[in-house]
């Protein structure tokens, strides 16, 4: 590692990309080029942008994206060099953390621990008992924590109580966390899918509609809606959409009732309540030449067979109040050798249908409302890669501004036939909690001292 | 008149507005006392703000809505000057430097007028709409908030050193009641480690929420987008720290960029741009 370092630390490319100041450039970049695809709208049509932009701009912004900003060449070359970095930054600096943390606190000379930012001696007259040294020993122990010794350090006993070592690994959790999260994303985008469909009340289906592509996604099983309820409160603003899902491969296996914020979850995949639609239903009433009676439901966006006389029918238009004040549909009709004929049924109205010798006597018998319930639908394997990085994150943040390394040190020996005491320390970082600590162990062995004199 | 949670809300905004011209007195002419009498009635404020948040917390149950004071641009303003004064007191306390208030409270009490003022903040309580039914509201709205709300201390802190900076060690006068120039820089840099983290841990609640409700973590929404910008400009300012020539004054600059750009996120993306976190428009 350290060869590759030393290497390394020669080579203008290398220490370019793992400059700090290439960080913080990159980071005002970002912060920069984020701003435009909030202000210019989003996955509009060329159209769009042609008319509100001129064709000056529009250049521009087609050759760089700017109607996808942030999946453009750029931003994803910005994001990729951000990676780069980090994983540069984090090879750079690996050696002198490890250095860092292999390096032995024992290996210290009384000189040094004098030097520290924390110190404190005491010198006793003549030789101390071996009770009287292990007296002074254990309440250091009992105040600092655990510690190791190091029996024989310029001819004393020297111990140490270290705690937090290992912090200094946490700027690489949270550096790393951001590419756990880059690799979740990227995890999502090639092995998911997004997609949504409208489902009427009583339809099932067994793919849904790709939202990038367009294209069919086949789901493995069908996705039933049994029913869509809306309610308001008494203001009038919405207080729940709720559609009632049934999931079957053949037979039932699941059944559940969701809303905006509690979805359904199913072999990976999940249905999220999105939006809605009411659409109108005819229920068309037609009196055969026997005079039997038929009432046939028509709604939109269907067409509908009629078996008994080989027709179908579809509904084209809609007003829920036309020029006579009543509600009135146009309604299509094809038979057997495809020829279409529309006309308007208005409410109340009634009118002849030839079909051959035979005559159709059709009538509107009522305008029905029916609910169409929007879901959005996605996979999404690289979710759980990305609430990891979340947790890296917080977990690394956390242990790089508040776990602090601690370090303190009892050196007991002789010097000019008096015996020394030195109680010493360092922290790196929360030196407000560290010096209550070190207060703490100078107390303990001020009494245990005292008592020796 | 009863006590309802507008009365006291309405009492905040004068009591924030009395407790920012008292820390500026302090600051100016120096009198201990009128320094203690800004604290007690910042306090008092505080005391009597979290009473009017809980109470309109019951009156929404009452109302048969039930639901956490977190919803609308007035509930939002009402609650980021609550947790700007909380992050001021702890400051205060830990610090003991009143003059810090005479940059901070200011924020608050501009919240508070704005909320009970403005006639585009409407301040009825109203029901959730379905995208808003979430446990994660609360912890969602708190994250950011508390984010906020330091970044405001921050922003205080910054036009502090700034001020300081330019007396060049004059230790009479107004400017020299500040704390000294290297003192202000690790208070910026603490208040910013902090909000830093709430920011994160707002912006990764706002994640696991949408991914919950709309299916997806993250969808460069503006809202979504400029708390990314104002997490970048934090970002920026924590290793800035690390590079020679960019401690202070720059740093200073960046706390004051950065509480811009928390603003853009909170009023700038509901006024002026639209999408997804359209709850906060008035």
């Amino acid at each position: 590692m350290k060869a590759l370092s030393s290497r390394h630390q020669s080579n203008p490319i290398w220490r370019f990309l793992s400059s700090i100041r290439l960080a913080v450039f990159l980071l005002i970049t970002l912060a920069i080029t984020s701003i435009i695809g909030t202000v210019i709208p989003q996955g509009e049509s060329l159209q769009f942008y042609l008319e509100h932009y001129g064709p000056d701009f529009f250049l521009v912004l087609k050759a760089l994206h700017l109607n996808d900003t942030y999946h453009s060449w750029w931003y994803i070359t910005l994001l990729g060099l951000f990676s780069v970095n980090l994983i540069v930054c984090t090879l750079r600096r690996l050696p002198f953390t490890l250095k860092l943390y292999k390096r032995d606190s024992l290996s210290i000379t009384p000189e040094r621990l004098l030097r520290m930012p924390f110190k404190r001696t005491w010198k006793i007259r003549g030789d101390l008992d071996n009770i009287s040294i292990q007296t002074i020993i254990s309440s250091f122990k009992e105040a600092a924590g655990k510690s190791r010794e190091a029996p024989d350090v310029d001819g004393g006993r020297l111990f140490l109580a270290e705690k937090g070592k290992w912090s200094y690994w946490g700027i690489y959790a949270l550096h790393s966390s951001i590419l756990v999260i880059f690799i979740g994303a990227l995890v999502g985008l090639f092995l998911g899918f997004k997609g949504s469909v409208m489902l009427a009340e009583g339809k099932t289906i067994d793919h849904i509609v790709d939202r990038d592509t367009g294209g069919y996604i086949p789901l493995g099983f069908s996705v039933h809606c049994n029913r869509f309820y809306i309610s308001f409160y008494d203001n009038g603003e919405p207080k729940e959409y709720r559609s009632d899902l049934t999931i079957s491969d053949g037979k039932e296996i699941l059944r559940k009732s969701i809303v905006v914020n509690s979805p359904l979850k199913y072999k990976g995949i999940t249905f999220y309540q999105a939006s809605y639609r009411a659409i109108p239903e005819a229920s068309l009433r037609i009196v055969s030449p026997d005079g039997r009676q038929t009432l046939l439901d028509i709604p939109a966006f269907q067409s509908v067979l009629w078996p008994e006389a080989r027709l179908t029918f579809g509904l084209m238009r809609y007003e829920p109040e036309n020029v006579h004040g009543r509600p009135a549909v146009q309604i299509w009709v094809q038979n057997q050798a495809g020829r279409v004929k529309a006309f308007w049924l208005l409410k109340g109205n009634e009118r002849e249908f030839n079909q051959g010798k035979n005559s159709y006597r059709i009538s509107l018998a009522n305008i029905n409302e029916r609910y169409l319930t929007g879901l959005q639908v996605k996979k999404d394997p690289g979710v759980w890669i990305v609430w990891l990085g979340f947790a890296i994150l917080i977990f690394g943040f956390a242990v790089v501004f508040w776990v602090p390394h601690q370090r303190m040190w009892l050196w007991v020996g002789r010097q000019n036939d008096k015996t020394l005491v030195i109680l010493s320390g360092q922290t790196n970082k929360n030196r407000l909690q560290f010096e209550k600590n070190i207060k703490k162990a100078e107390e303990a062995l001020d009494s245990s001292i005292g008592a020796q004199k | 008149m009863t006590f309802s949670s507008s009365y006291f809300l309405s009492l905040t905004t004068f009591i924030y507005l009395g407790a920012a011209i008292l820390y500026l007195t302090y600051w100016i002419f120096r009198v201990e006392k009128v320094g203690l009498l800004a604290t007690l009635v910042t306090t008092a404020g505080f005391i009597i703000q979290t009473l009017g948040i809980a109470l309109r917390w019951i009156e929404s149950y009452k109302l048969g809505y039930g639901h956490a004071p977190l919803s609308n641009l007035y509930e939002s303003l009402v609650f980021f000057s609550w947790i700007t004064i909380l992050v001021y007191l702890i400051v205060e306390w830990r610090v003991k430097r009143r003059v810090i208030g005479a940059f901070v409270t200011p924020f608050a009490s501009f919240a508070m007028a704005y909320a009970s003022f403005s006639p585009q903040v409407e301040d009825s309580i109203e029901p959730l709409i379905p995208a808003l039914k979430s446990n994660w509201l609360i912890v969602h709205v708190v994250t950011c908030f508390l984010g906020y709300g330091s970044f405001a201390v921050a922003c205080g802190l910054g036009v502090m050193f700034l001020f300081k900076d330019k007396a060049k060690g004059e230790s009479k006068g107004i400017l020299g009641a500040l704390p000294s120039c290297k003192v202000l820089d690790e208070l910026i840099h603490q208040t910013i480690v902090f909000g830093f983290l709430w920011l994160s841990l707002g912006i990764i609640t706002g994640a696991v929420w949408a991914n919950n409700a709309w299916g997806t973590y993250w969808s460069w929404d503006p809202k979504e987008t400029w708390s990314l910008i104002t997490w970048f400009i934090y970002a920026t300012a924590l290793h800035a720290r690390f590079i020679r020539g960019w401690t202070g004054r720059r740093i200073a600059y960046l706390s004051i960029l950065g509480f811009a750009s928390v603003l853009f996120t909170y009023f700038g993306v509901n006024f002026l741009l639209s999408g997804l976190h359209s709850y906060g428009s008035p």
